[in-house]
Order: C-alpha cells, then structure tokens, then sequence
C-alpha cells in the first residue's frame, strides 16, 4: 500500500469482505496474525481465512472451526487496498482461496442451464 | 426524469405493493380483523413506516457503500454472535419458506381441487424452475404484478361498506373492546412482525447490490420504499377491514388461509374470489422465493462466498446449492402436514426476535461516515430509527412470552 491511511484494526479489517483481483469475492478477514507484539512494534503480517481461523472467535466460532479444516493464510503482502473491503492483488485461486465453490462448482456444473 | 425512468419507477413501486403482502401479512391482518374488529389498524401503521424507514436506510447502504445487510451483520457485532444471528434468521427464513410454500399450495388446491399433498411437490417444483430460469428483475416483476390480484381486497373493503367511523378510530391506538389485553398485545407483536419481516431488508439490499446500485439510485431508493410499501401497507389495511367486517358478526374464526378469499367473494362474487386466489398464489410464490434467497444471501454474506442471482450458478455454486437446500427442506418441512397458518404464526412471532441483531447492524453503519461519507442517516431517518430500534427490541423480548400465554392468540 502506497499511501499512510489510519484503519482501525477491529471495525475496518476483521470480520470485512475479501475481494480478489479479479473483483470476486473470497473470503473474510476471519482472523490476522500480528506478529512483534512483544517488541513494541506490532504488524499485521497474516490474514486467516475460513476453517481453524474462527476458533478464537467466541463459542460458536470454537465450534465452528472444530467442524471445518485448515485456515488459508494469505501474507499482508497480497494486500492491494483496504476499503469497505479488502481487495487482494492476484486472484482467489493462485492464493488458495474459494475452493469450495470449485469443488462444488462441479456438482453444479452438471445441472442443465448452469 | 425521462419518460422511460419514470416508467422503470412506476413499475418497480407496482412489483414493490405486490410484493409488500406474504402470508404473514394475510394470517395476522385477517385474524385481527376476525378477533378486533378496526381497532389494530394502527398497528399496521406502524409496521409500514418501521420497514420504510429500515429498507430506506438499508438501501442507501447498498447504493453508497455496495454492502448488502449481512455484510454489515458480520462486520459490526463479529463473528460468534453474527453467527448465532445467521443461525436464527435462517431458522426464521425456513420455517417462513416452509410457510409460503404450504400456501401456494393451498391457493392451487383451491384453484384446481387436486390434493394439498398431491400440489406441494407441484408447487416446489414450479418456485424452483422460476427461481432457476428467470432473470432477477423478472422473478420480481412477474410475482409482484400478478400479486395485485390482492387489490381485490381493496376494491372489497369499500364495497362491504363499513362503518368508517370506526375503521378512522382503528388508526388511533387506544383501550380496546373484546378479547383479552394479552391476545391484544400478540396481535401488536405478530402484526408488527409481520409488516417488519427480516427477510424483506436482507432480499431489498442484497437486490439493489446485485443491481449495482450507485448514488444515482438514492432517488429510486427513497421512492420505492416510501411509496411501494407505503401502497403496500394499504393492501394490509383493506385485508383487516374486510375481515374485520364481515368475520366478527359471524363468528368466523380464518384458521385456514381459504377464508380470506372467500370474503372477496362475498363482496365481488366469482370474479372476486378468482383474483384473491390468484392475488395470494402469486404474492405467496413470490414470497418463499424471495426467503429462500434470502437464506441463500445471507450465508453466502456471512461466509464471504461469490453470491447473486445475476452469477452463473456453477460460478457461484456454494451460494446455489444453499438456495436448492433450503427450497427442499422446506418440501420437507410442508410434507410433514404440519398447518401452514399455524407454521406462519410460530415464523413471524420468532422473526421477532431476530429482528434487534439484523436492524441494529444497519443503523450503525447508516451512521458510519467511513462507510457512507456524506449519505450519512440525516435527522429523521436516525430519530425513526432509534425509536423503532428501541419498539423492536421490547417486541421481541415479549414476542415469546407472549405466544406462549396466548397459545397462539387463542386467548
């Protein structure tokens, strides 16, 4: 990102949509890892998207992520933009997200005039 | 505004009155009728301007910052109790779905004289290819016109000639005259969740994203809302008045979603009696596509899905799969025998309680320049929306209560 604009974490990033490069949505900002909490100078270094990310997200998160597989993890790098969402700078696929609408979109391939 | 503009308006606000009536509105519009005569008209006053001033506000949110309702549910209360919101609205949508389903199936048994059983698969199978073949604007153009059949209704009420005297006293909420103050106050909660029903701002704004609304639909934004479901509203009021005309001095109690057509007939014969059932076949169809949608929105919001009518569905297959899901479990749900009206009673009054954690994500945001920049809620959109926000919330803190002591209205 080019430009310094003030976010606030919780409201601006967490919890908002993902948009890839393509415009298609992808995911939500279901968790961040920041990393050098410790040394003063926190950075949010990760985005966790689906599955595990949701387990420190209350009670019905902890569920949730026992249900489902492994978080994405997609590195603040493939940021391009925050806005009301967060546009990434290549698309879903190359970044490992949206999968399950490929692995669906083959069911639902197969009915006629899809 | 061009001649074609106001054409496009014209019609989006006729689909809009067509669409306002589910069979939410004609259960508990025709009950009160039956149980209070005028004197809940205020009521549906009420309801009407709190879905305006909601579906405005919402609307505006989808045209400025492109956000659809449960974008904002996830982005302002989080992940857990977003989700526990999802889980309830979309219990709420089913049993809604279920419940228009059973009614379109009732109108072709009324229509056709085949078996309720027998027409339910029919039924399903009809909502589904519509929902599968026709484009958006279609779907709602097609269900909201035929829906005027339900004017039919308004045409009854004056015929019936009732003391309007007293359907002017219905408007002012009052002390009341006959059954108990419990069953009253179910009749507020269930009228006003009726008029107020969630799934009507979830399928407003995720509609006017997938039409892309941009700044230049706030006009037609403030216009369909105010107008189309002010125009709705009426439609509710004229099913209480006939109702509330014709059932008290008989005794007739409308358990069975039959009963409000054959008031149209009493007043308008045959001819009458055609057009309510194609008014409320048509109406009704509309409404269990539209919450099935609804669902279908929703989670895919929630979940951060590609979603939307307008995609290919094998593109969008999570958000497909998950409409088909809920349109067959709602089969299911009607082929237990389970009586729709009573199916709709039970989906609006817990409506209710989802409504508080659906509305208060909008009037948040409304408010949140970041989002909105100068399109922020001026004056009377937040004075409206505090005020409803705070009658929502002690509605559905009595909405259960209340079902319970009243065994469902029966005093």
């Amino acid at each position: 990102m080019s430009e310094a604009v003030e976010v606030d974490i919780a409201l601006g990033i967490l919890d908002h949509q993902l948009v890839d490069a393509n415009g298609q949505n992808c995911g939500k900002v279901d968790d961040l890892e920041i990393a050098g909490i410790a040394g003063g100078a926190p950075e949010v270094v990760e985005i966790l998207v689906g599955g595990n990310a949701w387990r420190s997200r209350g009670r019905l998160g902890h569920l949730a992520a026992r249900l489902s597989g492994n978080a994405v993890h997609v590195s603040w790098q493939e940021v391009e933009s925050v806005s009301s969402v967060v546009t990434l700078k290549r698309p879903s696929a190359e970044l490992r997200l949206n999968r399950g609408d490929d692995r669906w979109g083959e069911l639902v391939g197969k009915l006629p005039g899809s | 505004m061009s001649v074609k503009n106001v054409l496009a308006v014209a019609l989006g606000i006729l689909s809009a009155i067509g669409g306002f009536v589910d069979i939410g509105d004609l259960v508990f519009n025709t009950q009160a009728g039956a149980t209070f005569g005028y004197q809940l008209l205020w009521v549906v006053v009420v309801g009407v301007v709190g879905i305006i001033v909601y579906s405005e506000m919402c609307g505006r949110v989808a045209a400025v910052a492109k956000r659809p309702v449960f974008d904002l549910v996830r982005e302002r209360v989080g992940f857990g109790a977003g989700l526990g919101t999802l889980i309830a609205s979309q219990i709420v949508n089913l049993m809604t779905c279920a419940a228009e389903v059973g009614g379109v199936a009732i109108c072709l048994q009324l229509l056709a004289g085949l078996p309720y059983r027998a027409l339910i698969p029919l039924a399903v199978v009809a909502l589904v290819l519509s929902a599968w073949v026709l484009p958006f604007e279609w779907i709602e153009r097609v269900f909201g016109y035929l829906g005027l059949g339900l004017l039919v209704f308004a045409v009854a009420a004056i015929k019936l000639h009732p003391d309007w005297e007293r359907v002017a006293h219905g408007f002012v909420p009052g002390h009341h005259v006959g059954g108990s103050l419990l069953v009253y106050l179910y009749f507020v909660v269930g009228l006003l969740g009726a008029a107020m029903t969630p799934y009507e701002v979830y399928f407003y704004s995720s509609g006017a994203v997938e039409d892309g609304w941009g700044l230049k639909e706030l006009g037609l934004n403030k216009v369909t809302s105010m107008i189309g479901y002010g125009l709705g509203g009426f439609l509710s009021f004229s099913l209480m008045i006939v109702a509330g005309t014709l059932f008290p001095p008989r005794n007739i109690d409308p358990q069975f979603l039959g009963t409000p057509p054959l008031a149209a007939a009493d007043a308008l014969g045959q001819v009458g009696l055609l057009l309510a059932l194609v008014g409320i076949l048509f109406a009704v169809g509309g409404a269990a596509i539209e919450t099935c949608f609804s669902g279908a929105y929703n989670t895919a919001q929630f979940f951060g899905w590609r979603w939307g009518k307008r995609e290919r569905p094998a593109a969008a297959s999570r958000f497909t799969l998950a409409w088909l899901v809920i349109f067959a479990l709602a089969f299911l749900v009607v082929m237990t025998g389970y009586d729709p009206v009573k199916l709709t009673e039970y989906s609006v009054i817990f409506s209710v309680v989802a409504l508080p954690l659906t509305y208060l994500p909008i009037l948040l945001v409304a408010n949140d320049r970041s989002y909105m920049g100068s399109n922020v809620n001026g004056r009377l959109a937040n004075v409206l929306g505090v005020v409803y926000f705070v009658v929502i919330l002690a509605v559905a803190v009595a909405a259960i209560p209340l079902l319970l002591l009243t065994n469902g209205g029966q005093g």
